[in-house]
């Protein structure tokens, strides 16, 4: 394999790899949080690509505008859907009651955008352009990369260390882990439960909309989209369940997997991702992350 | 007369907790052991060892002088190890027939076929007769489970597990969330199953009032290890185990 | 007593009788496009009904439906166009494609079912993404993104099936045998077992439940169910292509039947029938019509998560102990 074509893959494994694992992370942040799987991930990131796409394409706002009308759309967005498909489901009878009610938000999700902005894929330009309007070429030497695959890792990781620090380290991510852990005590230590949750929605919903407005401008804007979570599924056990560091680690192997195979089977794609995931399932359902990493490094 | 359970050197944990350290005693059929201890003293994992929901970390287990450590839940269940939990558990949303019917004839390999076919399962009709006489249940068949009270399901469930024809049952905390009329009807019912059904009978209570009265004899379990074995007027009187639960009350 | 034989009840009549009138009325006010709409939803619900066993009964989230249904078409579409070498009558390839996707599926079962819950769903994720890839780009077998396109009629008793009409019959006479199939396991030993499982997978062991072996069983079913509807596609249309077999399909499969009631027979025909029939019969509504879906499911989930047949049970059952106690009432003040 020539350098160049090496360089250009790894670069288009991993900003795929991104967007998957913010959507992975988004999930982990989820499930930590209220338990929940949540099966409409894909068309949250949907979503936020049409909400971008409306913005800059329709109304034509200044960046800055843009971004801070959008991210109060995402934070709206993020609590109407704990509030329609989460709250009301938190003590449901039904153990797979809360799944199925994501997988109907999907559904009007992906209606609601074609209703709203026709059925047919937009267009989305890229972030960086050419004076014709056309993406623009990254040149490093000999290697030429697109703008918009090195800018979306870019964002990516700074969202995902944002968050991440979010989380993890400062008094609001340890509040939410005691919520989570054990809502009574959480609320009786006066850490409002609701509040928490909430804070997650809107996070989660926050980072998988810029996932979609980055990823606009390379596929189009459409509700196929919605079908990116299934490879942060894959990227999820990969990774090991419950575990953010993993799940991002294995996202981003997945889009590397998928960028790669396209070398020998581009059109297999989806079975070595999956055969993978099923392999890793079956080998070792608790996922890479630990041990086997720390091994090798 | 041989032990119908034997436990040798048991012992489990989960992380650095001790849930049984060392545990040996045997059981034997047509008798009462009581398991009594503090709270958190390993009684419920004990029993959760010996009906096979957890493997031992260490140690055997013996049914009817054949080694089960290893053997799956199902299969302990169908050789005869009959149990009941706290809050009883049955199906939901299912009436008091299903509830009965599941759990019968499941030894059988065809089972699921037989059943489908509509091969009549065993007729228990009688001696379930019986079981409700002792425990002055009356109800209708295809009502819900639900409809019924706490005590009485608690009640239905100690049937339900007679009707396996165990050999060994482990009842845990049956007088709880009981009045003291069912509290007597589970009495009467743990002493048909033992006196004249010589099924080997271990009963975790906490009411002493039945654990004095009915157990032939007691094992007591403080932090997972067995801190006595007797009798029960001797272990009413005896210095460990007045220790330990004095030392739980003040705990508390 | 407890073996004792059960009543008919007034439910089943009604059942029955709404199940008499679909059969009979349908087929004289549709036809041609609209009677192929109402035959997909009778496919649609035969492979539901897989899926009643594994979610309604045993609880098991499975997306697999779709990918037997797959194999099943597939099957079919190889051995009645010979392009393979071999072909065989359509009528036993009908017959023989349950039986040997039971097989496929008890092999696949017994492998993903070592997972539990959440991984065991994201497994069959996983066999959903890999099959429909396959279906779609291997040409051999699946004939690529083209399909497979010439398949032969559907002969039975010296009759060719060829109208949607006919073929209503004959779907209408095997959904009807599926769902009683389906019925008498929720109401035998498999059924309750699974039920066990779905409610406290370690009571059921401590009944004597075989839990791993009891869910293959269901999963070996569910793949039989979806074998038999995946053929009946293939042969009704007399056409296969890989977008029938995709992720939203089985999601679809899944909205139906949490629908019309997982844990109910006539649920799932019902549920089938709604998502299906609907869309097409109010053309006006069509555009937000799967909005309404969506939002109904999620208020489902709310309010009656086991489906509109849930729901009237659950009326009815609050009836009867209401009108009892009632009459409980009355003896009590009349005793003393």
């Amino acid at each position: 394999m020539n350098f160049n074509v090496f360089v250009a893959l790894t670069v288009n494994g991993l900003a795929m790899g991104v967007i998957y694992a913010l959507l992975a992370m988004g999930l982990i942040l989820l499930i930590r949080a209220v338990g929940v799987m949540n099966f409409a991930q894909g068309d949250l990131l949907m979503l936020g690509a049409y909400i971008t796409c409306w913005l800059t394409v329709d109304l034509e706002l200044p960046f800055w505008l843009m971004v801070l009308v959008a991210l109060l759309c995402f934070a709206v967005v993020g609590l109407i859907f704990m509030f329609s498909v989460y709250w009301p489901l938190r003590n449901a009878s039904y153990p797979a009651a809360t799944v199925i009610a994501t997988m109907g938000a999907s559904m009007v999700l992906k209606e609601l955008v074609t209703l709203l902005w026709g059925s047919l894929p937009r267009s989305m330009p890229s972030l960086v352009r050419t004076e014709d309007g056309s993406a623009a070429v990254l040149q490093i030497g000999s290697i030429n990369l697109q703008w918009q695959y090195v800018l979306t890792i870019l964002v990516g990781i700074v969202i995902m260390a944002l968050v991440f620090f979010l989380f993890e380290k400062m008094y609001v991510g340890k509040m939410m882990q005691a919520a989570a852990q054990d809502a009574y005590a959480a609320s009786m230590l006066g850490i409002p439960t609701i509040a928490t949750i909430a804070v997650t929605y809107i996070v989660v919903v926050i980072m998988v909309s810029v996932g979609g407005y980055m990823i606009a401008p390379i596929f189009m804007v459409s509700t196929t989209l919605g079908s990116l979570q299934l490879r942060a599924f894959a990227g999820v056990v990969i990774g090991g369940f419950g575990n953010i560091k993993g799940a991002i680690i294995g996202s981003l192997l997945v889009g590397l997997i998928e960028s790669f195979s396209t070398l020998q089977f581009s059109s297999y794609k989806d079975v070595t991702v999956f055969m993978v995931l099923i392999i890793f399932l079956l080998v070792r359902p608790q996922g890479i992350f630990g041990e086997r990493i720390a091994d090798k490094a | 007369m041989k032990p119908i359970l034997r436990l040798e050197q048991v012992s489990k944990r989960f992380g650095g907790v001790v849930a049984a350290d060392d545990v040996t005693f045997e059981l034997m059929p047509g008798k009462v052991k009581g398991l009594i201890g503090p709270n958190g003293a390993g009684k419920s994992t004990l029993l959760n060892l010996i009906s096979g929901i957890y493997a031992p970390d260490g140690g055997d287990i013996y049914f009817d002088e054949r080694k089960i450590t290893q053997t799956p839940a199902h299969k302990r269940a169908r050789m005869g190890i009959g149990r009941t939990f706290q809050t009883p558990r049955f199906l939901q949303r299912s009436s008091i027939r299903d509830n009965f019917l599941l759990g019968t004839d499941l030894g059988d390999k065809l089972g699921y076929f037989k059943s489908y076919l509509g091969c009549r399962g065993s007729d228990f009709d009688k001696e379930f007769e019986k079981l409700l006489q002792i425990t002055h249940l009356e109800f209708d068949w295809e009502d819900d489970i639900n409809s019924l009270p706490f005590g009485k399901r608690k009640l239905l469930e100690i049937v339900r597990a007679m009707l396996a024809h165990p050999r060994v049952m482990l009842i845990d905390e049956p007088a709880a969330g009981l009045n003291n009329k069912e509290g007597e009807y589970v009495m009467d019912m743990i002493r048909y199953a033992s006196r004249e059904q010589g099924i080997g009978v271990m009963l975790i209570e906490h009411s002493m009032e039945m654990v004095m009265n009915i157990c032939d004899d007691i094992v007591v379990l403080s932090f997972g290890k067995v801190i006595a074995k007797d009798e029960p007027k001797a272990i009413a009187t005896n210095p460990v185990v007045i220790e330990a639960y004095l030392g739980e009350e003040t705990d508390d | 007593m407890v073996n004792g034989q059960r009543k008919i009840s007034l439910g089943t009549l009604v059942v029955f009788a709404l199940v008499a009138a679909f059969v009979l009325i349908v087929p004289s006010v549709t036809s041609g496009y609209s009677m192929m709409i109402v035959n997909l939803s009778l496919i649609y619900a035969i492979a539901t009904y897989g899926l009643s066993v594994m979610l309604g009964m045993g609880g098991m989230l499975s997306f697999a439906a779709v990918s037997f249904m797959g194999g099943g078409a597939y099957w079919v579409a190889n051995l009645c166009t010979g392009r393979l070498g071999v072909s065989m009558e359509p009528w036993l390839a009908l017959l023989l494609a349950p039986v040997v996707f039971a097989v496929v599926g008890f092999i696949i079962g017994s492998i993903l079912l070592k997972l539990n819950g959440t991984y065991f769903t994201f497994a069959t994720i996983a066999l959903v993404q890999v099959a429909w890839c396959l279906f779609q780009n291997y040409r051999p077998l699946f004939g690529g993104p083209d399909g497979i396109s010439g398949i032969a009629t559907l002969e039975m008793f010296g009759l060719k099936i060829t109208s949607y009409t006919q073929w209503f019959y004959v779907l209408a006479a095997i959904t009807l045998i599926v769902a009683l199939l389906v019925e008498r396991i929720r109401r035998t030993q498999l059924g309750r077992s699974l039920a066990a499982i779905r409610d406290n997978q370690t009571a059921a062991q401590i009944l004597g439940v075989d839990v791993y072996h009891t869910k293959v069983i269901a999963f070996t079913i569910a793949a039989a169910l979806g074998a038999l509807s995946g053929a009946l596609y293939c042969l009704q249309g007399r056409f296969v292509s890989s977008d029938m077999f995709t992720f939203e399909r089985a999601t679809q499969f899944i909205i139906m039947a949490m629908l019309g009631g997982v844990n109910d027979t006539f649920g799932i025909f019902l549920g089938s029938v709604l998502i299906t029939v609907l869309p097409e019969s109010l053309r006006v509504l069509q555009k937000y019509l799967k909005i309404v879906y969506g939002t109904a499911i999620i208020l489902l989930m709310i309010f009656m998560p086991m489906g509109i047949m849930g729901a009237i049970k659950d009326g009815f059952k609050k009836m009867r102990r209401k009108k009892r106690e009632a009459l409980m009432n009355v003896a009590r003040e009349v005793k003393p």
